[in-house]
């Protein structure tokens, strides 16, 4: 039996879910106590609801419709019944990855604690939670409830409820913990204890943790997220742009033909990574004015595609007919040339999203990315610059990643083109 | 045929000024909008306000916008590009110290790359179907996804502190002075030979790629098996009549390529901290100079568009019938 696509998304799927069992549940009852103080409580429930919790919400949702979705639909879907080849399961792969970044990545991007402990652990280190007392909340009205479901979900950046260690012991009244040869002692009052023995789950660093002491690997879910992200929004900038202006002066010809041109030629002779510096340092280095700059820095390939293709289809007769009859310009845009010019705008614009991943990465390694609020791969490999004698983790695993996803958008690219230009031979 | 080629010439000259000249007044007008002041730099708030707008009169900022573009456009006619604000020297005369490495360093980069790329894609293309074909087409492509920062960071680690063979940074060592003429070449080429690497490998693995494919089209044409029937040798047919027709798109590549490797390699020069455009460029934007930041601007662009000018020429001089798509 052949593998197909939809079996390996499910697999994907299947495995996410059932290493998430405890928190699916959680979070859907978090969803049945927010939807209570939504209609209990509206001016609480408004102040409670932001980016995170829509976020992990979302996730919920979709890892349980979209399974279903797919057994139900597959063999409507004709990408689904696809073999799966190697490109596809990577891309599977980061797909889910990212878009179910609160369920795969086991903490907060951000997460820091006990850093004598933490700081600069090797691949593979292994760590012991000490848990402790938790001060008990009264649980009164729905927002308590809520907010206590809502600590229990949702992975925060600092949590009080334990301690990193590196061993317990425990010796008559007190417990002594030990952080990086050095013995604490605790009193056992303040420590949570079950079934008469203090509370302790090791932690594996599975990438290790960098100089701050935050987990790798779950910076680097998320630092998928921002830059498949950013590529793809800069991609829909750039074709919009490139669309439209090659629209234009292959239609128009004339003046605003050779002005466009000039004004090609000028992106062109720009060096082109001044410009996106130039004007991210200068001005604004949001998320949102990267993802324009990138965008408008790339459109220029596309643009001479555009208008090469509808100088050509100018003079086509059904072209001709479509224009006497009378369509809108914008009718014309997306019913007589879009369809025609696809496959080669779709192919550049595969390439162009390696190269906008590529460029974003430069820029945060650079230092110009979109902050420190976000990890970034780029960001990654800077910071791991300054550790390269210790911590040789902290380069190589968002170097890999990213190799990973250009070499995957290359190719991606490449099997499109040859898709397109074998249908076209034949 | 001359008085059309001198024709197309000129006129490319003229649109090239023209693109030239929009760049420069685009950069300007976002300059002078950009937030941020300049001057802010050289004024300690104990400074008089008096002396505070001398120093943006010394700057000629104080004018209106429209003046200050008028200004501009009268000096650069004239070729000043004004003085920079940190190095407080003429803009051309800073360029000019960083100008001459940059040149080095990427005409080498662009050499070892066209080299190497040609004599990996017709070792390949000889052995094509072999199994030292496929590898090397494989790892092409990997090489191409690895970005040149990765690469960098990896060889500084692997040969700077695993290895300690070569210097991880800087362009000269500190008793560099000492050396006989052939110890400081030496010097300079154990310095230079890790940004090398990291700057050529991506273009190696582009120039290969794009010449295989060529170089594959060209050995199934009929006129390569029609010259084999007529029993003209392999090495010949290789030298006069595959690479002369396969190697057009490449040059054009070639002209991009250099263009970009003449206008600063920005990530390798900051890896390696070595002194060129791209790091000059860099500083001048993120210091606000901006007299700076137009010159390497300008000689950016001047480089892009003469490195085209070139490969353009190079084509046409190989095939004729190039140069009359090019003049038409």
């Amino acid at each position: 039996m052949k593998i197909k696509l939809w079996h390996f998304i499910i697999l994907i799927l299947g495995v996410i879910i059932l290493l998430n069992v405890g928190m699916l549940v959680n979070s859907i009852e978090m969803l049945w106590l927010f939807l209570v103080l939504l209609f209990s409580d509206f001016k609480h429930a408004n102040t409670q609801i932001n980016i995170s919790i829509i976020d992990y919400l979302i996730s919920t949702f979709l890892i349980i419709i979209i399974p279903v979705f797919i057994l139900i639909y597959n063999k409507q879907i004709k990408i689904l019944q696809d073999k799966l080849t190697f490109i596809f399961a990577i891309m599977t792969l980061l797909l889910a990855v990212t878009i179910f970044a609160p369920l795969t990545a086991s903490s907060n991007p951000n997460f820091q604690k006990d850093l004598r402990v933490t700081k600069l652990l090797t691949p593979f280190s292994t760590v012991q939670k000490l848990f402790l007392k938790k001060n008990e909340i009264k649980q009164e009205n729905n927002l308590d409830y809520f907010i206590l479901k809502k600590d229990e979900v949702i992975k925060k950046s600092f949590s009080q409820d334990f301690i990193f260690v590196n061993s317990v012991k425990t010796s008559g009244s007190d417990v002594i913990y030990i952080q990086k040869n050095k013995e604490i002692k605790i009193e056992k009052d303040k420590i949570l204890f079950v079934e008469g023995k203090p509370l302790i789950e090791s932690k594996t660093f599975i990438l290790g943790t960098d100089q701050y002491g935050r987990d790798i690997l779950s910076r680097l879910i998320y630092g998928t997220r921002l830059s498949l992200f950013i590529g793809l929004g800069a991609v829909i900038v750039s074709f919009f742009i490139g669309i439209i202006l090659g629209f234009i002066a292959g239609y128009a010809g004339g003046f605003f033909d050779s002005l466009l041109n000039r004004f090609t030629e000028m992106f062109l002779a720009f060096p082109i990574l001044f410009l996106i510096i130039f004007i991210i340092a200068m001005f604004d280095s949001s998320v949102f004015s990267i993802i324009l700059v990138l965008g408008a820095s790339g459109w220029m390939s596309l643009f001479k595609i555009v208008r090469a293709e509808v100088i050509k289809l100018k003079t086509k007769d059904f072209f001709i007919t479509a224009k006497l009859i009378g369509l809108s310009n914008y009718k014309l845009l997306t019913k007589e040339v879009l369809p025609n010019i696809i496959s080669p705008v779709v192919v550049n614009l595969v390439f162009l999203y390696g190269n906008v991943i590529l460029a974003e990465a430069a820029l945060s390694f650079l230092g110009l990315g979109a902050g420190n609020n976000y990890p970034s791969w780029g960001g990654m490999i800077q910071a791991g610059q300054s550790y390269i004698t210790i911590a040789w983790w902290m380069i190589v695993f968002p170097g890999l990643m990213l190799f990973i996803t250009l070499l995957t958008a290359n190719e991606l690219g490449r099997k499109i083109e040859h898709h397109f230009n074998s249908r076209i031979i034949i | 045929m001359n008085k059309e080629i001198i024709l197309s010439l000129t006129k490319r000259l003229v649109t090239s000024i023209v693109v030239l000249l929009l760049m420069l007044s685009f950069l300007f007008v976002l300059l002078r909008y950009s937030p941020g002041d300049p001057t802010q730099k050289f004024i300690s708030p104990k400074l008089s306000p008096k002396l505070a707008l001398k120093v943006k009169e010394s700057f000629g900022l104080d004018k209106p916008v429209l003046k200050q573009y008028q200004n501009f456009l009268v000096n650069l006619s004239t070729g000043d590009l004004g003085i920079s604000y940190t190095y407080r020297e003429p803009v051309i005369s800073v360029i000019g110290k960083y100008l001459p490495f940059t040149a080095i360093f990427s005409l080498l980069s662009f050499i070892i790359q066209i080299s190497l790329g040609l004599f990996l894609a017709l070792y390949s293309i000889k052995r094509k179907g072999s199994w030292i074909d496929n590898f090397i087409k494989k790892f092409s492509l990997s090489v191409y996804a690895l970005p040149s920062f990765v690469i960098g960071v990896l060889l500084v680690y692997l040969f700077s502190w695993k290895l300690n063979l070569f210097p991880s940074s800087g362009l000269k060592s500190f008793d560099h002075q000492s050396f006989s003429f052939f110890g400081q070449l030496g010097d300079y080429a154990s310095h230079l030979i890790l940004p090398l690497i990291t700057l050529s490998l991506g273009g190696i693995a582009v120039f290969y790629k794009y010449l295989r494919d060529n170089l594959d089209e060209t050995f199934n044409a009929h006129f390569v098996m029609n010259l084999r029937s007529y029993g003209v040798t392999e090495k010949e047919i290789i030298k006069k009549h595959v690479i002369p027709n396969s190697i057009g798109p490449m040059i054009s590549v070639a002209g991009v390529e250099l263009g970009i490797l003449l206008s600063g390699a920005l990530i390798t020069e900051v890896i390696f901290g070595l002194p060129g455009m791209g790091r000059l460029a860099i500083n001048a934007i993120l210091g606000r100079d901006y007299p700076l930041i137009i010159g390497c601007t300008f000689v950016a662009g001047v480089l892009i568009i003469l490195s085209n000018l070139i490969a353009d020429i190079v084509r046409a001089k190989l095939d004729k019938r190039i140069l009359k798509e090019m003049i038409n």
